[in-house]
């Protein structure tokens, strides 16, 4: 039993915080949410300097052969800057289905691009009626031999405008539910018959809906077996909860050191607000969940890890757990700010809108709590 | 003790039905037109412009019954658009308060919705201890007009208000409650600066309101200076109640059971869901008892007085209702209530899920926070020392 890191792991948490302290303050972020791609273009290509995009790849690709606990040490920091560069969309979830579905050609050519991040992945899973559910597919593609032709749409697509390669569930057999004949495939956003849509999301970042007209994609794209998507998309799923809910935790912890330092300075009725136990009292919950999260993330991470999708029943009490809490953190941080809390100005707000989208990312906590008990 | 409506009731739920459907906005008409001219037939419908009036003042004088029907019709019918800082909270205490002369002048604008007002209450320095506003008013020599100076803050609709009743400091000498002075100017004028404040939710609705050197008649007064706590308690006890909104919530509520089963789902939709459907019907059934504790509140206050403490459970609950539903609609629109408006994606009602639910989270902070409602519960109802009482001792030691 160790929970230390080791000195590679505590290198990256230190090169990642220090990132965070030198590129990102609520001005910063503004700035490069409010830019045309929605991310600081500097940012990224620091982050491929820095060898980040590469951490999760297998060194034959090119990568560092890092794996779920690396991922968490940078999402979590990267949760405490409010980070919006696309490193979950490309790195973890495209990156993360071409990593473990791509053949070595198809690896050979999109996973160096990703690492030095010239090539920029989006998973477009989500369809009108799907909701939460990754098996409810109605976007087809049809066996023409040498090439899928692909026809649908997708919605709320991360990072779907800025994506050169977009990583598509479509239906290739089967009924709109079934979980066989779902086959994942790797599109050329640019190719012909894709359009996107983008429009900004409620924690500052972008998403697309994205359609699929009769588009044709080389069957060399095809990730892991044809009809066998599913699975590979389950995995992938379980990485993303992981690394959104390292974020989660990150964010959490500073709403609530955010939340004393502000009632230690606030005074009303002569006392700081931090004197008033009913006030200390929501405070140590709000540390107590953060704490609780933190300690579910370690375990969820660290079983993933070990067996992978072994673990998913913990991965749902993870995102069940994160979902609720990190609600329970940001309300409190906005009401213990009172009327401030409410505003632009300050940054618990955009923590706390963060945390609202990471909730409703892959199955809110209601989605998994039913899974977790089914 | 029952709860059938006699005929008379009936009769008159019959007429106010009648009155709202035939007096319904007609789209593509001038809703500013529209909106004065409502008032005025309501006003000839004998008071129904506004309810909560004594009939000394041109009110209905309706009984608990008749303005729990009211209400509930107006809930589900469109009315005009009533900001409720003139009609609902500085006209009963003008009634109180405020000299013949105030009642004469302000009144018929207030009832005809001529003026828009605004609340000059917290600050910077004072939110949850509104008693420790530090605007100043200076009595000039000659005793005809006070010179104000400072800064309010979360004042709603500032920028669409002709008027501001203003709390001020004319004295530091004593309790911090003495001291304060209840003053009324114009917001157009030099002097009077207003600036948005934007929220979580992406609206513009408070603001900041910096006063420079703005000269107000002592006739503007409204009571004794240094008497103006009194004012400013029995204003905010009408703020509390109105900030309920069971009429709404109970509207609300069935809206949000309609878009829960317009989600489709593989085996139905999600009001099928039986974990969404539990959580609709334990906020269902906390609205069911919040609904009759005002009913209670509301055959309380029938005999003429001024809403209790009581009205301070109203809030708690009325808002922790509102932020629940909210909170539901946000979770029925499920990844879609992240995208902004602009969007376009998902079902229509999704486009306003997180931003309404961010605005939400305003409830329990602004008209006193939810922390201070249960301080004037323990204190007032409960009897009990409110935690302030203790601070205070200590620091003394």
């Amino acid at each position: 039993m160790n929970f230390d890191l080791s000195e590679e792991q505590q290198l990256i948490v230190d090169s990642v915080r220090r990132f965070v302290d030198d590129n990102y303050d609520l001005e910063k972020r503004k700035k490069y949410t409010s830019s045309t791609r929605g991310f600081g273009d500097d940012n990224w290509r620091t982050m491929a300097e820095l060898g980040w995009l590469g951490l999760p790849f297998g060194e034959a690709d090119g990568g560092f052969g890092g794996n779920q606990i690396d991922v968490m040490l940078v999402m979590e920091q990267f949760g405490r800057g409010l980070v919006v560069e696309p490193y979950l969309p490309s790195v973890v979830l495209g990156g993360g289905a071409v990593r473990r579905g791509g053949s070595a050609a198809l690896r050979s050519t999109i996973v160096p691009a990703i690492i030095d991040g010239s090539a920029q992945l989006a998973l477009a899973t989500m369809e009108d009626q799907s909701r939460f559910d990754l098996n409810d597919v109605l976007t087809r593609a049809g066996d023409d031999g040498d090439h899928w032709t692909l026809s649908g749409s997708k919605t709320m697509v991360i990072n779907g405008g800025s994506a050169t390669h977009l990583v598509v569930s479509c239906r290739t057999a089967g009924a709109q539910y079934d979980e066989a004949g779902i086959t994942l495939l790797l599109v050329d956003a640019t190719a012909s018959g894709v359009e996107h849509r983008s429009f900004a999301t409620v924690d500052g970042l972008q998403a697309a809906e994205i359609t699929f007209n009769n588009v044709q994609v080389p069957r060399d794209n095809t990730l892991g077996e044809p009809g066998n998507g599913y699975a590979l998309l389950h995995d992938v799923m379980l990485d993303g909860i992981l690394a959104i809910c390292a974020e989660a935790v990150g964010a959490m912890e500073m709403l609530y050191k955010d939340t004393i330092e502000y009632t230690q300075q606030r005074v009303q009725f002569d006392h700081p607000l931090s004197d008033f136990q009913v006030l200390q009292h929501r405070m140590v919950e709000m540390f107590m969940e953060y704490e609780q999260c933190k300690s579910m993330l370690l375990r969820a991470t660290m079983e993933v890890a070990a067996s992978g999708s072994g673990a998913t029943r913990t991965v749902h009490a993870l995102k069940a757990l994160v979902g609720k809490q990190a609600i329970f953190v940001g309300e409190n941080a906005v009401q213990l700010h009172g009327g401030m809390g409410m505003t632009e100005e300050l940054r618990i707000g955009h923590y706390f809108k963060r945390l609202l989208v990471i909730d409703a990312m892959f199955g809110n906590a209601d989605h998994h709590l039913y899974r977790f008990a089914a | 003790m029952d709860i059938d409506l006699s005929p008379d009731d009936l009769a008159f739920q019959k007429a106010v039905e009648t009155f709202l459907d035939d007096n319904a906005y007609k789209p593509g008409t001038d809703y500013f037109a529209w909106r004065l001219d409502w008032f005025a037939k309501a006003r000839e419908k004998g008071g129904w412009d506004v309810p909560k009036w004594p009939t000394a003042f041109g009110g209905p004088g309706w009984s608990p019954t008749q303005h729990y029907i009211w209400q509930r019709a107006t809930a589900t019918r469109q009315t005009p658009m009533d900001l409720p800082f003139g009609p609902v909270m500085l006209a009963p205490m003008l009634m109180q308060y405020g000299t013949p002369e105030q009642q004469e002048r302000f009144l018929p604008d207030i009832r005809a919705r001529r003026v828009n007002w605004c609340q000059g209450y917290s600050e910077p320095g004072a939110g949850s201890d509104l008693a420790n506003l530090k605007t100043r008013a200076e009595l000039s020599a000659d005793g005809s007009h006070y010179v104000v100076n400072g800064t309010k803050i979360w004042t709603t609709a500032a920028h669409m208000a002709d008027w501001i009743f203003c709390l001020t400091r004319t004295s530091d000498t004593g309790r911090k409650q003495e001291g304060i002075t209840f003053l009324l100017f114009p917001m157009k004028q030099a002097g009077v600066e207003v600036k948005p404040i934007i929220t979580l939710g992406g609206a513009h609705t408070v603001n900041m309101v910096h006063i420079t050197d703005v000269k107000v008649p002592v006739e503007n007064r409204v009571g004794e200076e240094g008497k103006g706590w009194a004012v400013a308690k029995g204003l905010l006890q009408h703020e509390r109640t109105g900030i309920a909104g069971i009429s709404n919530s109970l509207v609300a509520l069935e809206r949000l059971k309609k878009r829960a089963a317009s989600v489709t789902r593989p085996n139905g939709t999600l009001l099928d869901d039986p974990g969404f459907r539990t959580k609709i019907a334990e906020l269902e059934i906390d609205l069911m008892a919040t609904e009759y504790t005002e009913l209670r509140s509301l055959a309380a206050a029938s005999s003429g007085a001024a809403p209790g403490p009581e009205s301070s459970i109203l809030k708690l609950k009325g808002t922790d209702i509102q932020q629940r539903l909210q909170k539901l609609t946000m979770q029925a629109g499920g990844l879609f209530s992240a995208a902004w408006g602009g969007g376009k994606v998902g079902p229509s009602f999704a486009r306003e899920g997180m931003s309404g639910y961010l605005s939400s989270r305003a409830y329990t902070i602004y008209g006193g926070a939810s922390e201070v409602q249960k301080d004037v519960i323990a204190k007032n109802v409960l009897g009990i020392a409110r935690s302030e009482t203790r601070m205070n001792k200590r620091g003394d030691k």
